[in-house]
């Protein structure tokens, strides 16, 4: 019997020495299994129970860290296109005053300008007016016949034909150049004035161009910025606004100005070790190259303060309240400040050629005095002298030397300014960082909110499996329930209809089949928020 | 001259709180230099003090220097030759070296054989002198042919010696008996193991410019 149920089971016998979990396989493993399935039929309530709660109570807990991960994701990209908005608004509007500014500016000068035009162009119409009416007043037909009549008595008087016509002729030339005296003049004028006239009018035409393209500029300027304002759709006037690639191109300027820094630091370095002694370290950094450093940041910020006291950069917002007034003055001071360093970093550029040299030659005097054959001579500065007055003479090096030393004047002098202009990227890259670190974050929220509502997902039908498969286990004395308690019921009701039994285990949804089909509660709510929208509309 | 001072006197003050803190840390040496004026080594005092010389050349400022000599009872101020730091500016520093290279030639000019030599009672002054010294990193240079004689009033070798964070450096030691080279070897080894017992580090410079290297780190 054993020996069936073993080979029934399909399990190498107990006298194997196999086990499952300590349990001897064949019968003793049927009857744990049999006895596990009954425990899990008596247990099924609770542990369904545990099983959902488990699963479905993860699963939405992930699904609500999804709902929230999404509607802060999308309100932090709703905020950081409407601060993208606003900043666009901004430039847009920095823009409009400024041509509205210059515009301002161009349109005082206008009428300085075209006054004398207008005045020029006005009397040379006038001239121009009075040679036309000279002209018009010229009656050709009437000088020729008037010359023909002056010309009868001599032809009465006259023999020959020829003469005749000589007269005549004479006689018109006469009286035509008589008439045409007066007008040449106003023919002079025309001459004159038609070339000056067409400049005047192309100059005006020019002038009225300009003031067009500013005007549209304006416009067009203007346009934009009504659109920023007005637009609902926030994240398509935040994606004209370019981030990426003045944020780059102000990362590379900056990249920049930082090599600039290195070699200002490189410059600075040893000479500082003059003016705060050398031998300590401030966490692990020697001292000369702290004070260098210090330095290289208090040129920096003088940079800084002086770009946006001169209204270049807006990163101080103190200076946004101010007067002015305050501004100029800040502005005098930052560069006041900045000349200083500039001056500072020259004479440390000279006393660091002094120290170099000085340094080379004290190591020099001990390595003459190593390879010289004997010491005293070599040694001593009084030997050295000779030596020194040797070298006083101007030699290719020494000329070299005071080359490097201009060069390095010029660059001490140069860079403080230079550092200054690294304020101007600055801006951008701080701003715009802030844009891009927004988006990454709002993009990041969104995609945690996706792995999130997966995982939401997952949990509840991994529940619904694990669910379907202890409904699997307990299948069989599920069934001898089912079969009893119909036997049991028939008896009770006679072989009535068994549907309207409550207690049909094999039955999962028994209570929606009865009951009458409800909306979700969630499609309720949203049907009883939208009723006043309805009735609104 | 105002500006300085008060770059001064600002820097001091922020060293001051930062020392508080704990975050400032001194990167200078104390080194001393130790000549050996017995009668077999007297006459390469001229080249050792060039090796100083050349040593002293690479030094940091505000480092210090100190230097003796050993003679028949060294352990004794008598024999201390010269002490000084160097001033904390290259400049001031650079000028202080070339003083030190004067007062180093100028004894070795005239300096005088003595007829004992007690290395160890030069070690110990050495050493005594150094702990004196508030630098972290000290080393003595040893210029000498490593060959002890100890007179009977002056016999130091069997004193302690103490040279705990001292890095002991053996420069020029020339060979006394060329023609017992294990001897020689044996002398170095034997005061390798005495200056390691009292807790220094030893180190044995054979050519000029390792001397500055080992010193400097340069």
């Amino acid at each position: 019997m054993d020996q069936t149920l073993e080979q029934a089971a399909g399990s190498p016998s107990a006298a194997d020495g196999g086990s499952f979990f300590g349990i001897p396989y064949g019968w003793p493993l049927v009857v744990a299994i049999i006895a596990v399935i009954l425990v899990m039929w008596m247990a099924r309530e609770p542990l369904r129970r545990v099983i959902w709660q488990m699963f479905f109570i993860t699963g939405r807990v992930f699904g609500r860290w999804g709902l929230w991960l999404t509607e802060h994701g999308r309100n932090a990209r709703a905020n950081c296109n409407e601060k993208i908005a606003a900043f666009r608004a901004d430039e847009l509007q920095d823009r409009m005053l400024v041509l509205e500014d210059r515009m301002g500016r161009r349109a005082e000068k206008l009428a300085k300008e075209t006054g004398p035009v207008i005045a020029r162009l006005d009397k040379s119409t006038h001239q121009l007016a009075t040679a036309a009416s000279e002209l018009t007043d010229i009656n050709l037909e009437d000088a020729a016949e008037r010359a023909f009549r002056a010309a009868l008595p001599s032809m009465e008087s006259g023999r020959g034909l020829n003469k005749l016509e000589k007269n005549i002729a004479q006689s018109t030339a006469r009286a035509m150049n008589d008439r045409l005296v007066p007008v040449r003049p106003a023919l002079q004028i025309i001459k004159a004035e038609a070339p000056r006239v067409r400049e005047l009018a192309e100059k005006l035409n020019k002038t009225q161009n300009e003031f067009n393209q500013s005007v549209d500029e304006v416009n067009k300027t203007f346009g934009e910025f009504e659109m920023i304002m007005r637009s609902e759709d926030r994240s398509k006037i935040a994606a004209r606004a370019s981030i990426v690639i003045p944020w780059l191109i102000a990362v590379i300027i900056t990249a920049i100005a930082l090599s600039g820094v290195f070699l200002n630091f490189f410059l600075i370095e040893r000479p500082m070790a003059e003016i705060v002694g050398e031998g300590a370290r401030i966490a692990g950094i020697g001292l000369p190259t702290f004070a260098a450093i210090i330095v290289i940041f208090l040129e920096f910020v003088a940079g800084v303060v002086l770009m946006d006291a001169a209204g270049f950069t807006r990163l101080i917002p103190a200076f946004h309240a101010m007067s002015d007034g305050s501004r100029k003055i800040m502005f005098w001071v930052a560069f006041a400040f900045l000349a200083l360093f500039s001056v500072l970093e020259m004479t440390l550029s000279i006393v660091r050629e002094q120290i170099i040299e000085q340094q080379q030659e004290t190591r020099d005097l001990a390595n003459r005095a190593l390879i010289a054959p004997s010491l005293a001579p070599a040694a001593t500065p009084d030997a050295a002298a000779p030596a020194d007055a040797a070298a006083t003479e101007a030699t290719p090096a020494d000329d070299g030397l005071a080359l490097s030393t201009v060069a390095q004047l010029i660059l001490a002098g140069i860079i403080p300014w230079l550092l200054a202009a690294a304020a101007l990227p600055l801006e951008t890259i701080v701003r715009n960082s802030v844009f891009m670190l927004s988006i990454v974050g709002s993009f990041l929220m969104l995609m945690t909110a996706f792995i999130c509502k997966t995982l939401s997902v997952a949990f509840k039908n991994i529940g619904l499996f694990a669910l379907t498969v202890y409904d699997a286990i307990i299948f069989a004395p599920l069934w001898v329930e089912r079969r009893l308690k119909g036997t049991a019921r028939n008896r009770r009701s006679g072989g009535g209809d068994a549907s309207g039994e409550p207690d049909d285990t094999l039955v999962l949804d028994r209570k929606s089949a009865n009951q009458p089909q409800k909306e979700p509660k969630r499609d309720r709510d949203r049907e009883k928020s939208r009723e006043p929208e309805l009735q609104k509309a | 001259m105002i500006g300085r001072t008060m770059v001064g006197l600002g820097t001091a003050l922020a060293l001051a709180a930062l020392s508080g803190c704990g975050l400032v840390t001194s990167t200078n040496r104390s080194v001393f230099f130790i000549f050996d004026v017995s009668g077999t080594y007297v006459k390469a005092v001229p080249d050792a003090a060039k090796l100083a010389n050349i040593t002293i050349a690479d030094l940091q400022p505000g480092d210090w220097v100190g230097a003796s000599q050993i003679s028949a009872c060294s352990f004794s101020e008598k024999e201390i030759i010269l002490q000084r730091q160097l001033p904390t500016t290259p400049s001031l520093a650079a000028s202080a070296k070339r003083d030190l290279f004067e007062a180093f030639n100028a004894y070795a000019a005239q300096v005088k054989t003595a007829k004992f030599t007690d290395i160890r009672g030069a070690l110990a002054q050495a050493a005594f002198d150094l702990k004196q010294r508030p630098e972290a990193a000290r080393y003595i240079v040893l210029f000498s042919d490593m060959v002890a004689d100890y007179g009977k009033s002056c016999d130091t070798s069997r004193i302690d010696l103490d040279l705990a964070g001292v890095h002991v450096i053996a420069a020029n030691v020339i060979k006394t008996n060329p023609g017992d080279p294990e001897k020689y070897f044996a002398m170095l080894k034997e005061w390798e193991a005495q200056v390691v017992a009292a807790g220094g580090t030893w180190s044995l410079v054979s050519s000029p410019d390792q001397l500055p290297k080992l010193v400097n780190g340069v």
